[in-house]
């Protein structure tokens, strides 16, 4: 695989995107199951290429290098294209199988956000990436207020403006990089002084716009409210992609334009700590399921983030392994909790009671998805964790107990809110001997003696959780893809060579 | 010179004022003077007062405004006019941000 292949990743579901909208309904769908296998396909070619080839680099159209659109693909890249490539898969087959896909441009508009994922995964360009970025959101905004409960009308506006206000923010800030820099290319910008106030302040401002994009606390707020609104599978699509972009865009700018971040190591670690905590708690005040699991997607990003903090090769790869896992996972558990509102028309606590023993199937699933998001064995959930605290250790002072500590109290909180969730619609009365179903402002939806989730709309949450499975049993491969990935952030030579093309 | 981070300041000010305000439509046009202000930063890191026209045959090149920043600003409109008309259309739907009854969106299928 050669670098010209690069645009084929962006081009082939963008074409797939006007498609949809053009050739009729049956035809689009299969459009949409062709694209994110390709995508995931060629990720995985992506990834052979690199075991030899450290980056790939193509300049779109053979313009000079500083003028022409680049794209870039190194291990990182490489990895993040093929876990979103799989995981859009599952979502994908979730919604085809539910039947919502049947809705007329929800084809279209979602292969049209998984160019835009890849586009930003690939781009190696500030302004691209804010342009690749708006191409992810534009769909999104339709996806929003086209899926799920009448409830997404609200919160639909405030999806929209938490991220157009976000989304000026970064073009402001890469509007002062390119004043200070008369560049927004990653590879000539990595020439700069880091240590230049005005480059970094610059640099800052587009930092401070991608981590309110990925939910870092104190600018959380939005994705629990907005997310659980949509429908299970788009939902599933937002937290394996949207939160995953910003985050990937943080690890890639601030290892190669500001050559990692050791100065802000103390500050970085308190912030990444509370967002941990306060995702992880959080969920306790939430009485859905879906709510439940945004929060514990915030204490995610914080576990994450916790990489860039640490910013030694082991934190970097701790972080990568810990967002492949959590994509996996969480996808996996959202996926188990559209088949459940598939089934019984709601996702609310107060709707459910005694689903253990009426669906073993699904209890299996969301069991081992629970363990592995806490961080239990057998799920890779475990190798994550290990990974950052093992990373931990190399800091020094009171830094590692900080970390260890956050780690372990966050663990507690997702155990607590888990065995609550668990306790609610796993445990209690069957359905015939409940007080009451319902929130008491709406009729309670009734619930036949023989209804259960059918085991198709199992199958998507199911293929993720093996792979989370099969990384808890063979986590050298992943690892080692890790730390490959984290050795392109820290050299960034092959990077820069490979794009000026000197 | 000063007139440039001038009109920014207000601009921001007053679509930051705008955010802050009850009601959608409010909260549009907060946004619209918002990316106006963005835009102004993205030109003022090309086109500096001192500068000159970016067409061939107008002058020395090496005296030329940046164009490369003037791009920028037309897709961030391009993107930022989409985006409003969209909200537009969410105003006209819902009635608050926390609607508490179904509206009628004229939709009919079941998800």
């Amino acid at each position: 695989m050669t670098g010209t292949f690069l645009p084929l990743l962006i081009v082939v579901p963008l074409v797939g995107a006007a498609l949809g909208v053009l050739v009729p309904a049956a035809v689009a769908r299969v459009l949409l199951v062709l694209s994110p296998v390709l995508t995931t396909a060629g990720g995985v070619a992506l990834l052979v290429t690199h075991s030899d080839t450290p980056v790939l680099a193509h300049n779109v159209g053979a313009f000079v290098p500083g003028i022409a659109i680049p794209l870039v693909s190194d291990t990182l890249t490489a990895v993040m294209i093929t876990v979103t490539g799989l995981t859009t898969t599952a979502c994908i087959a979730f919604a085809r199988i539910t039947g919502e896909d049947r809705l007329r441009f929800f084809p279209a508009l979602v292969l049209m956000l998984s160019a835009g994922v890849n586009g930003a995964l690939l781009t190696g360009d500030m302004f691209n990436l804010f342009v690749f970025i708006e191409v992810m959101l534009l769909p999104s905004y339709a996806l929003i207020a086209m899926t799920g409960t009448w409830r997404r009308l609200g919160v639909g506006r405030l999806f929209v403006v938490v991220n157009l206000v976000t989304s000026t923010i970064l073009l402001i800030g890469i509007g002062l990089v390119y004043g200070v820099a008369g560049s927004v290319n990653l590879a000539i910008l990595t020439e700069m002084d880091a240590d230049d106030p005005r480059f970094q302040l610059a640099v800052a401002v587009v930092l401070l716009a991608l981590v309110v994009k990925a939910g870092v606390v104190p600018m959380h707020g939005w994705l629990p409210r907005a997310y659980p609104a949509t429908s299970a599978s788009v939902m599933a699509l937002f937290s394996a992609l949207h939160t995953k972009v910003a985050i990937y865009a943080v690890f890639r700018i601030v290892q190669t334009v500001l050559d990692g971040a050791e100065r802000w190591t103390t500050p970085l670690l308190v912030l990444f700590a509370v967002t941990m905590l306060v995702g992880a708690y959080g969920s306790l005040g939430e009485r859905m399921i879906r709510r439940n699991l945004a929060w514990q997607m915030i204490a995610g990003v914080g576990y994450i983030l916790l990489g860039v903090g640490i910013g030694t090769q082991l934190g970097l790869a701790a972080g990568l392994f810990y967002m492949v896992h959590h994509i996996l996972v969480m996808g996996s558990l959202l996926l188990a909790s559209g088949a459940i509102e598939r089934a019984y028309r709601t996702h609310q606590f107060v709707g459910l009671s005694g689903l253990m023993s009426r669906e073993p199937l699904l209890a299996v699933i969301m069991a081992l998805g629970m363990m592995s998001l806490i961080g239990f064995p057998p799920s890779s959930g475990l190798f994550g964790k290990v990974g950052i605290a093992r990373a931990a250790a190399d800091l020094d002072g009171f830094r590692i107990w900080l970390v260890l500590g956050a780690v372990l109290l966050a663990s507690v909180g997702t155990l607590l809110a888990m065995s609550r969730l668990w306790a609610n619609v796993f445990w209690g009365p069957p359905f015939d001997e409940m007080p009451s179903r319902g929130s008491g402002r709406a009729e309670p939806p009734t619930v036949a003696e023989d209804t259960r989730v059918r085991a198709r709309t199992l199958l998507p949450a199911g293929i993720l959780l093996l792979t989370s499975l099969a990384i808890f049993v063979v986590p050298g491969p992943l690892w080692e893809l890790c730390l490959q990935a984290a050795d392109g952030l820290l050299d960034v030579g092959p990077y820069v060579e490979a794009v000026t093309g000197s | 010179m000063t007139v440039l981070p001038i009109t920014v300041a207000i601009l921001v000010a007053g679509g930051t004022y705008l955010l802050c305000q009850p009601g959608l439509v409010r909260i549009v046009f907060g946004i619209t003077l918002l990316s106006h202000g963005a835009n102004l930063v993205l030109l003022a890191s090309g086109v500096s007062a001192w500068r000159g026209e970016p067409l061939t045959g107008t002058g020395d090149p090496s005296d030329a405004g940046d164009p490369l920043p003037m791009a920028f600003v037309l897709t961030a409109i391009v993107i930022t006019l989409a985006v409003t008309v969209f909200m537009l259309a969410l105003a006209r739907i819902g009635h608050d941000d926390d609607t508490p009854h179904m509206p009628d969106t004229g939709e009919n299928h079941r998800t």
